[in-house]
């Protein structure tokens, strides 16, 4: 019977998965499969799994337990074994690397900043503060000016954009990284300029927030900064 | 400008948070976590279509003249207030990320996998060939 797998923790974790349920629908029942040194997470793996917003939330009910309760490796959505006897195999074959991940990371949590400008106001800002850009920009919409000018513009105007982008990009590593252990980037999408984890210590979390408290205010309200944690540290494992 | 922390400090215990922010955070489930190369992965097709990049500036003459356009329409005299009349092209320029019509929820997500799927490109479909563990992985900058 394959399992799907959630998370692998020492076997010393309380493993309390009360409350809890696994993917599929009807939800799956979680257990653990226990090795020498490690215990997996799992449960039967439901036929036809597709990444549905319950299965991938209650993919994260699990991780966030775990964490609550100790140092977990999060698996990354939708891996499934064999059987049990896979999972194990897995658990004593790599329990030496496995348990020296979950030292590493034992004290530390993940959070997740996303910023964003609306791309109007950036344009906005861009017109505002390049006389270039908004000299073109009124011969563009007079009618005068040649069939090259809204070509010319766009390029001065997307080369300003990148800048800027570029400049907050270094702004906020700046003010962040001294707090966190490590950083990851995630490609933005959307209006989005900014998509980054960081590995934080339990006892940095509040100066991490109030770092990005700040730099929200100096930013401004045409931005937008999401920060989301403490999360399961998926990508730092 | 609004800063959106979850959980307040107190460690999350039940779904409530799993379910509130998994928007913001889909790609760390999706794309990161520990890979156990002799485990299975699911089918996920379709799923990256949510996450299209509206706002890749690429030195292209499309982007340029995308630009142009947006900025021949602002309107610098009204301040900040967008003038109704901008709706359609910020509509425009945002539509394929998404985005803005399910921040802060799920919402859209998991519903919207199916249609996902009848619009996935072929390139994405090629991408889902490859094995999990030989997918490409972000550069990751580490402290010491």
């Amino acid at each position: 019977m394959p399992v799907y797998v959630y998370s692998i923790v020492s076997r010393s974790h309380p493993q309390n998965l009360d409350g809890l349920h696994g993917v599929g629908d009807p939800p799956s029942e979680l257990r653990t499969v226990v090795g020498e040194k490690l215990s997996a997470v799992v449960s039967d793996a439901p036929e036809g799994l597709r990444p549905k917003r319950r299965d991938l939330a209650a993919h994260q009910a699990v991780q966030e337990r775990l964490m609550a309760d100790g140092t977990a490796l999060p698996l990354q959505f939708g891996f499934t074994a064999d059987d049990e006897d896979a999972v194990r195999t897995v658990l004593e074959e790599r329990a030496e690397e496995f348990a020296e991940r979950l030292q590493t990371l034992e004290g530390c949590v993940e959070y997740h900043l996303k910023a964003a400008q609306s791309e109007e106001a950036m344009l906005r800002e861009i017109l505002t503060e390049s006389d270039q850009a908004r000299r073109m920009n009124e011969e563009v919409r007079s009618g005068r000016g040649g069939p090259d000018l809204p070509l010319a513009l766009g390029e001065l105007v997307a080369k300003e954009v990148e800048t800027r982008k570029d400049r907050l990009n270094a702004a906020v590593a700046e003010a962040l990284g001294g707090i966190a252990r490590e950083e990851t980037g995630y490609k933005a999408a959307g209006d989005d300029f900014l998509s980054v984890s960081f590995l934080v210590d339990r006892d940095q979390e509040a100066r991490l927030r109030a770092a990005v408290q700040k730099i929200a205010d100096e930013l401004g309200e045409d931005f937008d900064l999401r920060l989301r944690g403490p999360l399961p540290v998926y990508s730092f494992v | 400008m609004s800063v959106v922390p979850q959980g307040g400090g107190a460690v999350a215990t039940g779904g409530g948070q799993a379910t509130g922010n998994l928007y913001d955070v889909v790609e760390l489930l999706l794309d990161r976590g520990l890979v156990i190369d002799v485990f299975v992965r699911v089918s996920l097709v379709g799923l990256e279509i949510l996450k299209v990049d509206a706002r890749i500036v690429v030195a292209s003459v499309d982007t340029y003249l995308r630009f142009a356009e947006a900025c021949n329409r602002l309107d610098l005299e009204s301040g900040r207030k967008a003038p109704s009349k901008l709706t359609d092209v910020v509509g425009e320029v945002t539509e394929g990320g998404a985005r803005g019509k399910t921040k802060g929820a799920l919402s859209g997500v998991a519903e919207s996998v199916a249609d996902a799927l009848k619009a996935s490109t072929q390139e994405t479909e090629e991408r889902h060939k490859e094995p999990a563990s030989k997918r490409e992985r972000p550069v990751r900058h580490r402290k010491d």
